[in-house]
């Protein structure tokens, strides 16, 4: 496979314009080699982006928080401005396969490689994130809800890269917050499903909710037709056979060698109902 | 391609295609042999090493990777007082049985010595919660660096390395 180590970002983008067709862009490697070895990357080029620093680490500007796309789980565990500024965003990412994993994979892979379990996209999805896109000429953003097309598909264009994620420093503050990723052990397991929540009360009625979905339908996503009916309501009056009826609308799990789709529907139910209720 | 980094303190300067498995790399071409392979996919840590001081597992890094990087396997944790220490007590407790994943254990637990060392079952439970014993089973292996957290501090040596 050809190989290529741009020297800067401006480098970066001169390359992959040369090369015609799919190449990888290689960061922490835990997905990719992983294809590698079970042939699902053959010998298509492969630039790499790893020791870039540009695209590394956490940054604050007045009411964003910067995430650059080669920053790893472990750095974002242990980023004292996480912990301060969006806690729940931090706790929720210690789940994330084990300390070892933790330490080679950024978060930028985890979005690009696009499989519809990637653990940190149903809280990005709840935190309004958006995605700062790198290309040639231009930097734009995104909504990560925009994101996504399809199964592993998305509006990344053939020669656009993601830089950043960003994420409003307010996103969590004032909101109960929920995240559960259901899998079949603690350690390095890949999501049976994912419910990531937030939500305001007042005066025991729901002033605002926001829910995501991941490995329930082909990408992650918003679960809006679910938050549009709870908003407003009194939590000791809602009718949870419409909670149901309107998920199951909503969602669209699969049955695969992790799970089926029937328990995928009952436990995500179940998610749900503990997260408005509780 | 050329590739610098050393291991177990040993320059090296190698003309390879850079997206070698770094495993290969490690017991092919250089003859460490103490890092195993197990799943070949990240999940069962026997081939962790530490690269610029973190435990990282080789199969699924290419050599690119550890490019101006320092490396540490087994064997160059098996020179120093922490990692004598904890052979010692896995040792004491017939933590071993095949020994396949024991290099791994050792590079994690001797990291977890090094970066935090208390003994809490909690937090080695989770240290070492990336790496898979198919003889033993864990308690014993959990037993082993307890004891060695707790004998760690009455070491004379100000090993932090
Ligand atoms: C044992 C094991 C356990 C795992 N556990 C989990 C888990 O618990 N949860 C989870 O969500 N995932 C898990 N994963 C999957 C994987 O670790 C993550 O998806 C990881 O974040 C990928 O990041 P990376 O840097 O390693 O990506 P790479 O493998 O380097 O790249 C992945 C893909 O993204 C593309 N890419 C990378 N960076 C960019 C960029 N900046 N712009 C555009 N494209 C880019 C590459 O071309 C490639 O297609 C696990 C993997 C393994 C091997
Ligand atoms: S051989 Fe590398 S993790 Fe199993
Ligand atoms: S002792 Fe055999 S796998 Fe652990």
């Amino acid at each position: 496979m050809k190989f290529y180590k741009p020297t800067s970002i401006p480098d970066l983008f001169r390359i992959s314009e040369e090369i015609e067709g799919k190449k990888y862009f290689l960061a922490g490697g835990t997905d990719i080699n992983v294809q590698i070895k079970n042939g699902i990357i053959k010998d298509e080029p492969v630039i790499f982006i790893n020791h870039l620093n540009e695209l590394k680490g956490i940054k604050e500007s007045e009411d964003i928080i910067l995430i650059g796309t080669l920053t790893t789980y472990k750095e974002i565990i242990e980023s004292d401005l996480l912990r301060k500024v969006l806690p729940f965003f931090q706790n929720s990412l210690k789940s994330f396969a084990s300390p070892i994993l933790q330490t080679m994979a950024t978060i930028g892979g985890n979005i690009a490689n696009g499989s519809p379990t990637a653990d940190v996209t149903p809280l990005l999805l709840v935190l309004d994130a958006k995605l700062k896109l790198f290309s040639k000429s231009r930097i734009r953003e995104v909504k990560l809800s925009e994101f996504f097309t399809g199964y592993k598909e998305f509006i990344l264009k053939a020669n656009e890269i993601i830089g950043a994620i960003l994420i409003p420093k307010n996103a969590e503050t004032g909101f109960d917050t929920f995240f559960e990723k259901v899998g079949s052990r603690k350690s390095l397991t890949i999501a049976k499903l994912e419910i990531a929540g937030l939500k305001r009360l007042k005066n025991n009625k729901i002033e605002e909710i926001k829910i995501a979905a991941g490995a329930l339908n082909e990408y992650p996503r918003r679960l809006h037709k679910l938050e549009e009916f709870l908003t407003g309501k009194d939590i000791d009056r809602i009718d949870f056979s419409q909670v149901e009826e309107i998920l199951n609308r909503e969602i669209t799990p699969i049955s695969d060698l992790r799970s089926d789709k029937e328990y995928r529907l009952q436990v995500s139910f179940n998610l749900i109902q503990s997260f408005i209720l509780n | 391609m050329k590739i610098n980094f050393t291991i177990n303190g040993n320059h090296i300067c190698l003309d390879i295609d850079p997206m070698r498995r770094l495993i290969d790399v490690i017991r092919n071409d250089l003859g460490f042999t103490g890092t195993k392979e197990g799943c070949g996919e990240g999940e069962c840590g026997a081939c962790t090493i530490l690269l610029d001081g973190k435990p990282v597992t080789s199969c699924i890094l290419n050599v690119i990777h550890a490019d101006g990087k320092e490396i540490l396997t087994a064997e160059g944790i098996a020179q120093k007082p922490i990692g004598k220490l904890l052979i010692d007590c896995f040792d004491e407790t017939n933590a071993v049985q095949c020994g396949f994943c024991f290099p791994g254990f050792l590079v994690v637990s001797y990291y977890y010595l090094i970066s935090d060392g208390e003994p809490s079952l909690k937090k080695i439970k989770s240290a070492l919660s990336g790496n898979i014993c198919r003889c033993t089973g864990y308690k014993k292996i959990f037993e082993s660096v307890m004891l060695a957290c707790e004998r760690k501090p009455r070491m004379n040596t100000n090993e932090h390395e």
